[in-house]
């Protein structure tokens, strides 16, 4: 059995999609309590493990474990103690910011008095109560995020997976969403994110998961990871970036800048 | 229907978009860059606004369509399809027109009217409802390109008349000169006629997009076209019904008044340009040549104004109550939250409000025609029964992708899920929101159906049939539902259900299921058929009985292949 001191573990994760392997034996560890971040170029496997750990996607070969129990034999234990925030964001559209936040309340069994209280509270500190009646169709980008975290908080989770939070969120709303997330964690609960935002990532994170091409390939504390660089450039060479693209790029290019008249 | 616009049906819910027959799918182009709309002109610094020859938007009609047959079977299916029906339509409408010569020529210049005034509408109304403006139509795609708007105009213009359907409709029309004219002098005047015709077509149709381009951008303004579909459905029946009403027992009678009508219409005007020859066919073609500049004109104008409005989608202050009718009268709880979810989207998304008005609308009409065609009574009860059973099938149809609404947002349920019985609440949740609407309508349609078929009291064995139709109904639907899930696209048309390359999933399931109704009800409706009417006392228990069953099994599968339900629920569209 897994150590009960880690929040997530997953042993030999494989997902393929037909000839390709989206996630080829990933062993993702986060500890209990705290920021973890998992980081990664475009199309690592970051949303194909994060799915599969939230229990969205089946995984073709492996286990996870929440809090020590698995995912996929458990579902009911694992469901009640996550909250899940997924890429792209699809919400239900033809409900109100309030009307989603009750809708998860009631479909998670918390009594209506409390959904109505916690709801409240969420509306008020994301900055959503003037909006809180308009359908989620006409919500911007930050405020979509920002009632799919509430509504994957209204139940206290004690593990939080965020797909790529903060995308498309305007710095205020960002701020907002830290300064939320922080709060959750403060107490003992654990934030799992993907990002590509170095800066972030390094900020909140004590955790940091590297990927890249289906597979782990740096996991521990930051400072180990990034062993004394910035993380940028620890990310950077752990993908292996420095020798391939984005350097020798300059000769291709001899017409860019200069003014033809 | 011809006017059927190509333009639109590059986005892939679309049908397959049509090129002209006989032409290479791939023409050797520019480099890739182009795809996106790139003048050739426009490399070399040039300074000021690119020269671009109509061709450019032609080849990058003849990519876009190319590029969108690339890699998938089953569009290429359709588009080969598509080119024969174009075909076909295009063959079967010249040579109906053609044959106007051998009636009184009086009724086919009345017939041509007619025909060209449905081209006409057509041609404004289809891309209207089809909307997902494609590459070479979204004026604001191309904005960034140093054009005037005239040559964006004239490009456009070219664009639009490369596809299978412009050059069909050319076909059909150019048949009313080989039907209606007389004579070179008439032949070469009746052709003026019909290109100026079809240049209208063409030109009034981009006027329409292009001036609402700005509303169809926005989320409400394609709320309130994917409703209006349905309106153009209901008014292709019109002529059927009036025809069936005894209106006019003549048809001939009918058309000329349609033809009187529309004598002075644009369409009218070209087809007694083409029958008329000499003074009365200058005088048209002098008034139709006006009438495409000033649309063309006016089309510029909404262009030039299109291309710095703003898109305004992200606006809109919907503030509406957040009270819930289910959570008055059901215990707190999963179903509750469902059943009230349900009935919201049933008002607030275009989808269900199409479906629910599809549904009555099918049923209404049926009670109509049936009561029409049989004018001697022998049908008696079966007049009330069959339009309320008929009902009853196609609400329950409805379910029968009962997660393809929620999509994408279904993850959020799924989250929370743990347990085929909460599966089971779910569809339980869903069904009840559907019956709430459901039985006081079967009343209506039943009572309605009765009171046609000349027998209030009919009523009463007919509602309480559809109401065990409608049980049997959502059974089948629960379980095809997840069996056959698809994704139900967020900008519905008319004439598409499911995301490019589930249409067979789509048809399986919504054939499978008021296949399956239809043969579950059997056991109902065959001794009811016989005499036994007395039966109708166990439609309601049995239907409840199946869908009951129906439920746990669906609520089994779906637990164990969730994820996949969610993946063909969302795919992309």
């Amino acid at each position: 059995m897994p150590e009960i001191t880690e929040a997530v573990r997953t042993s030999g994760l494989v997902k393929r999609f037909g000839q390709q392997v989206a996630v080829g034996n990933v062993d993702l560890v986060v500890p209990r309590g705290g920021f973890a971040g998992l980081v990664g170029p475009n199309g690592a496997g970051k949303t194909t493990t994060l799915s599969m750990v939230t229990g969205l996607l089946r995984p073709d070969e492996g286990t996870i474990h929440i809090d020590g129990i698995d995912v996929w034999r458990d579902q009911v234990a694992v469901k009640s103690r996550i909250g899940v925030l997924p890429e792209g964001l699809r919400l239900f559209e033809r409900l109100s910011g309030r009307e989603l936040l009750s809708y998860n309340g009631q479909l998670r069994g918390i009594p209506r008095d409390e959904v109505l209280r916690r709801s409240g509270e969420l509306l008020e500190i994301m900055g959503l109560t003037e909006a809180a009646d308009k359908l989620v169709v006409d919500y911007s980008t930050g405020m979509r995020k920002k009632i799919g975290l509430a509504a994957a908080l209204l139940h206290n989770p004690a593990v939080l997976f965020l797909d790529e939070p903060f995308e498309g969120v305007d710095p205020v709303s960002a701020n907002t969403l830290v300064e939320v997330l922080r709060r959750y964690t403060a107490s003992g609960s654990t934030v799992v994110f993907s990002s590509h935002v170095m800066e972030l990532v390094e900020r909140l994170c004590d955790w940091v998961s590297v990927m890249n091409r289906g597979r782990i390939v740096a996991q521990g504390p930051l400072d180990e990871v990034r062993a004394g660089r910035g993380l940028n450039e620890a990310f950077l060479a752990l993908v292996g970036a420095r020798d391939g693209e984005g350097t020798s790029g300059q000769e291709g290019l001899s017409w860019l800048g200069t003014t033809p008249r | 229907m011809a006017g059927h616009d190509p333009e639109v049906s590059t986005t892939p819910n679309a049908v397959p978009d049509p090129a002209p027959p006989g032409v290479p799918p791939v023409p050797p182009l520019t480099p890739p860059s182009t795809r996106a709309g790139a003048p050739a002109g426009a490399f070399a610094g040039a300074p000021a606004a690119a020269r671009v020859s109509p061709m450019v938007f032609v080849r990058l009609k003849l990519r876009l369509v190319a590029g969108n047959l690339r890699g998938s079977t089953q569009r290429r299916l359709g588009f080969v399809f598509t080119v024969l029906a174009a075909i076909v339509v295009a063959a079967f409408g010249f040579m109906t027109m053609a044959g106007l010569r051998f009636v009184p020529p009086g009724l086919a210049v009345d017939a041509v009217t007619v025909l060209f005034t449905f081209l006409l509408v057509g041609w404004v109304i289809v891309p209207l409802m089809m909307f997902g403006l494609d590459d070479t139509v979204d004026p604001s795609r191309l904005s960034l390109f140093p054009l005037r708007t005239g040559r964006l105009a004239t490009g456009m213009f070219a664009a639009s008349i490369t596809g299978v359907w412009p050059a069909a409709t050319l076909v059909v029309t150019s048949g009313a000169v080989a039907g209606l004219a007389d004579g070179i002098g008439e032949v070469l005047l009746g052709a003026v006629a019909v290109l100026l015709h079809f240049a209208l077509c063409v030109v009034l149709s981009r006027l329409a997009t292009t001036a609402l381009s700005g509303v169809l951008r926005s989320r409400r303004g394609r709320d309130v076209l994917a409703i209006s579909a349905i309106f153009v459905v209901l008014a292709a029946q019109v002529p059927n019904l009036l025809l069936n009403g005894g209106m006019s027992t003549d048809p001939e009678v009918l058309l000329g008044a349609m033809a009187s009508m529309l004598r002075w219409t644009p369409s009218g005007l070209a087809a007694h340009a083409v029958a008329g020859g000499g003074l009365v066919a200058v005088t048209g073609i002098v008034v139709l040549a006006a009438l495409v500049a000033v649309v063309g004109w006016l089309w510029i104008a909404a262009l030039r104004r299109a291309l710095v409005t703003p898109d305004a989608s992200t606006e809109g202050a919907a503030v509406r109550d957040s009270g819930g009718l289910s959570a008055r009268f059901l215990p707190y709880g999963p179903l509750a939250a469902v059943v009230g979810k349900e009935l919201k989207y049933a008002r607030r998304d275009p989808r269900g409000r199409v479906g629910w008005f599809a549904a009555v609308a099918v049923a209404g009409i049926m009670a109509f025609s049936i009561n029409n065609n049989d004018d001697g009574g022998a049908g008696g009860i079966g007049l009330a029964l069959a339009p309320a059973c008929l009902g009853a099938a196609m609400i329950a149809i409805q379910g029968c992708n009962a997660f393809g609404i929620d999509g994408r947002s279904l993850w959020m349920n799924t989250v929370v899920y743990g347990s085929d019985r909460d599966w089971r609440v779910d569809i339980a949740g869903r069904h009840l929101a559907v019956t709430v609407i459901a039985v006081p309508l079967l009343v209506l349609l039943s009572v309605v159906a009765a009171l046609l078929a000349g027998d209030v009291l009919w009523a009463v064995p007919a509602v309480i049939t559809a109401w065990g139709v409608l049980g049997v109904g959502l059974g089948v639907g629960a379980l095809t539902s997840v069996l056959l899930p698809y994704t139900v696209p967020e900008r519905l048309n008319a004439f598409t259900g499911a995301a490019p390359g589930q249409g067979g999933i789509a048809f399986l399931a919504s054939f499978g299921a008021l296949i399956g109704t239809g043969l579950l009800s059997l056991p109902i409706l065959v001794p009811m058929a016989l005499g036994h009417l007395w039966v109708c006392a166990l439609a309601v228990p049995y239907g409840v009985l199946l869908s009951w069953g129906a439920r746990r099994v669906a609520g089994k599968v779906a637990f164990a292949r969730y994820p996949a339900l969610l993946e063909a629920t969302s795919a992309a569209t």
